[in-house]
């Protein structure tokens, strides 16, 4: 009994005296330059903060609908399919892109580098629409590439192949240019011991270059699926059928109006805020070696 | 062992130009020059990671020009040790004998043995960002030694430690080479570790080598006034040659006369190299000497630096003296003080810019 209010006496007396520190802490350390980032780019947070509660204070309003909506086999097939399509083009662009970025990354300034990397910012630059509009050209069924893949039986127009080589091609830059940039920072001198030391140019790319531009690979991956799963006017160009999940909320909008399509947006974003947060935390550590001290 | 035949290459901007050199089996062999010189270009020149544009690269008399690096036997320590981060130190060392396609049970014993060799031993498991400077620096070399290189090439690998163990490691570095017999091949830019180590010393500047040949030599007669002045000799004076006396001459250095062991002949402009070792001082009048130089002047500065003093006497020209810190004690020297400072005739080199040969008086 004794004890606990001697411990008692300490713990109010610890408080206090932190408290006490903090208060002069507080006082001592004022970084206005600070602060007045932390206000600007807080502004740019709270709009968008604002826009879903705005969004989220309907929706909540009226639960059942939501639920209803957000559990219907159209919304959770559309879903799935987007996110499937995205990691699909996110796969092709690991598979394709990655050797164009190293190849990017090492090799000297010249008006044909120049040309390459203007050539891969291109979807960047253009108007959704336009970026549509080419994929449809190059992969519609009298295609320069659509009519030999239709020959051998895959068909892009209103078909999943459409959906995933629209959302490939938009996503592109997003991919090559992190993961060139991740590439820019593996010190050259490594990738040289490596091939003294008797690898291969394959081997020094396979065990020192990429494992430490894994970092930037998961992050131009991320950046890529996000870009491919928000795109609209790219796919429904080629692929307007099966619905992506921006489709279906355009098509909703169009004939079943604002709330069924706001309830299905508002799904979208609590699910692809679950799934990009949960992705950074787990790549959080990922390819970080020289901060383990 | 490795030669170069007339090579040139160009990266960017710079070029090495015309460069031929020939390194020998168990030579310490060191490339110094200026920074920008073009020294780690040759280096990697050698390791292959350049394509020369012109010339040839011979091994054992074998051309290897177009040789990939991963098949000329050469191992790589970069000045930043070049450490793989996703690596541990155990994983860094046996990197070179796994690509090789070592068996795992071999490759672990050989690892274990040049950790304990190099005294890394307890940070087998750690990773190279946690290392200080000098454990980065034994686990690259042991790294390097592990596939046992026909030739090593060193960049600057002293140039990122303190006084301490920089110290240590030459001691390392030289045990390597004279146990193992193993060739090395070390860029840079410092005289002293020229001094220390090399057999064999190449001078370049500006992507041009400028001398080679014996460290003795190089370091001690330079070619050029370039080289001199690059290899460290303190006084550099410029004159011309009065008279010649069976080889003993007399040089005209800005008013000043200086006595000198040369075959350059009466009327030819000359460079004269005196080591700042070489010059002794004396106060007041100065006595009978037989140094043949001698001659009055006043102390500029006295600037300390540990041991000794590096002594600038105004004697017409401006000349240096290094003393203990003890001798500059007992001399009383400060700046203002009179001095009598002598010189040796065979302590000075004579460069003659008449001829591109390596000039006596040493």
């Amino acid at each position: 009994m004794k004890t606990r209010v001697i411990s008692g006496g300490l713990l109010r007396g610890g408080r206090e005296a932190s408290l006490t520190r903090w208060k002069e802490n507080r006082k001592r350390y004022v970084d206005w330059c600070t602060i007045g980032f932390c206000i600007l780019g807080g502004l740019l947070v709270g709009i968008t903060v604002l826009a879903i509660a705005n969004m989220a204070t309907a929706e909540l309003a009226n639960p059942a609908h939501l639920i209803e909506v957000a559990t219907s086999s159209e919304v959770i097939g559309s879903i799935l399919l987007t996110f499937c399509a995205g990691a699909n083009a996110v796969l092709l662009l690991v598979f394709f892109g990655t050797p164009l970025a190293y190849v990017l990354a090492r090799s000297r300034p010249s008006r044909f580098k120049g040309v390459v990397e203007s050539i891969v910012d291109i979807p960047l630059i253009l108007p959704h629409t336009v970026a549509g509009l080419l994929v449809y050209l190059l992969f519609m069924r009298r295609g320069w590439l659509g009519a030999p893949f239709g020959e051998i039986g895959l068909a892009f127009e209103d078909a999943y192949p459409g959906t995933v080589i629209a959302m490939l091609f938009v996503a592109s830059p997003f991919f090559i240019n992190t993961m060139r940039e991740g590439f820019e920072k593996v010190p050259v001198h490594l990738e040289n011991v490596a091939r003294t030391l008797g690898a291969s140019t394959f081997t020094t790319f396979r065990t020192v270059t990429l494992p430490l531009s894994l970092r930037h690979m998961y992050s131009g991956a991320i950046l890529a699926w996000g870009r491919a799963i928000g795109e609209f006017a790219g796919v429904i160009m080629i692929a307007y059928y099966p619905f992506i999940i921006s489709t279906l909320i355009y098509h909703s909008f169009t004939t079943d109006g604002i709330q069924t399509s706001r309830s299905i947006a508002f799904t979208v974003i609590l699910i692809s805020f679950g799934v990009f947060y949960l992705l950074r935390r787990m790549t959080r550590f990922m390819g970080r070696y020289d901060d383990r001290v | 062992m490795i030669a170069f035949d007339r090579v040139s290459l160009a990266l960017g901007s710079f070029r090495l130009k015309d460069v031929s050199l020939a390194i020998g089996k168990g030579d310490y062999y060191f490339i110094v020059g200026p920074s920008g010189a073009g020294k780690t270009v040759l280096l990697e020149a050698i390791a292959g990671l350049h394509r020369p544009e012109r010339g040839r690269i011979l091994l054992r008399d074998k051309e290897i020009t177009a040789l990939p690096p991963e098949k000329r036997g050469v191992a790589l320590v970069y000045q930043d040790y070049s450490l793989f981060p996703n690596m541990t130190v155990a994983d860094n060392v046996s990197y070179g004998l796994w690509v090789r396609g070592m068996q795992k049970g071999e490759a672990q014993r050989e690892v274990a043995g040049l950790l304990e060799r190099f005294g890394i031993s307890h940070l087998a498991d750690r990773y190279p960002g946690t290392l200080s400077g000098g454990e980065q620096q034994r686990a690259a070399l042991a790294r390097a030694v592990a596939v046992k290189p026909d030739i090593l090439l060193l960049d600057e690998p002293l140039s990122a430690l303190d006084p301490v163990t920089q110290e240590k490691f030459i001691d390392d570095l030289r045990r390597l080479h004279r146990e193992e017999g193993l060739t090395i091949v070390q860029v840079s830019h410092s005289r002293r570790e020229a001094h220390l180590l090399a057999t064999r010393v190449a001078v370049i500047i500006d992507g041009t080598l400028v001398d080679e040949g014996e460290a003795e030599v190089v370091l001690n007669t330079p070619k050029s006034r370039e080289v001199a002045s690059f290899v460290g000799i303190e006084n550099i004076l410029d004159g011309t040659v009065t008279a010649n006396e069976d080889g003993h001459a007399t040089v005209d250095a800005g008013g000043r006369t200086f006595e000198a062991v040369t075959e350059a002949t009466a009327g030819e402009e000359v460079t004269l190299c005196i080591r700042a070792d070489d010059v002794v001082l004396a106060v007041g009048d100065g006595r009978r000497s037989s140094a043949r130089n001698t001659m009055a002047g006043t102390v500029v500065s006295v600037a300390e630096n540990g041991p000794v003093a590096e002594v600038k006497v105004d004697a017409g020209a401006e000349l240096t003296a290094v003393l203990t810190r003890r001798s500059v004690r007992d001399l009383s020297l400060v700046p203002e003080t009179p001095v009598t400072l002598s010189v040796k005739a065979t302590a000075i080199h004579v460069i003659r810019s008449s001829s591109s040969a390596r000039g006596s008086g040493r």
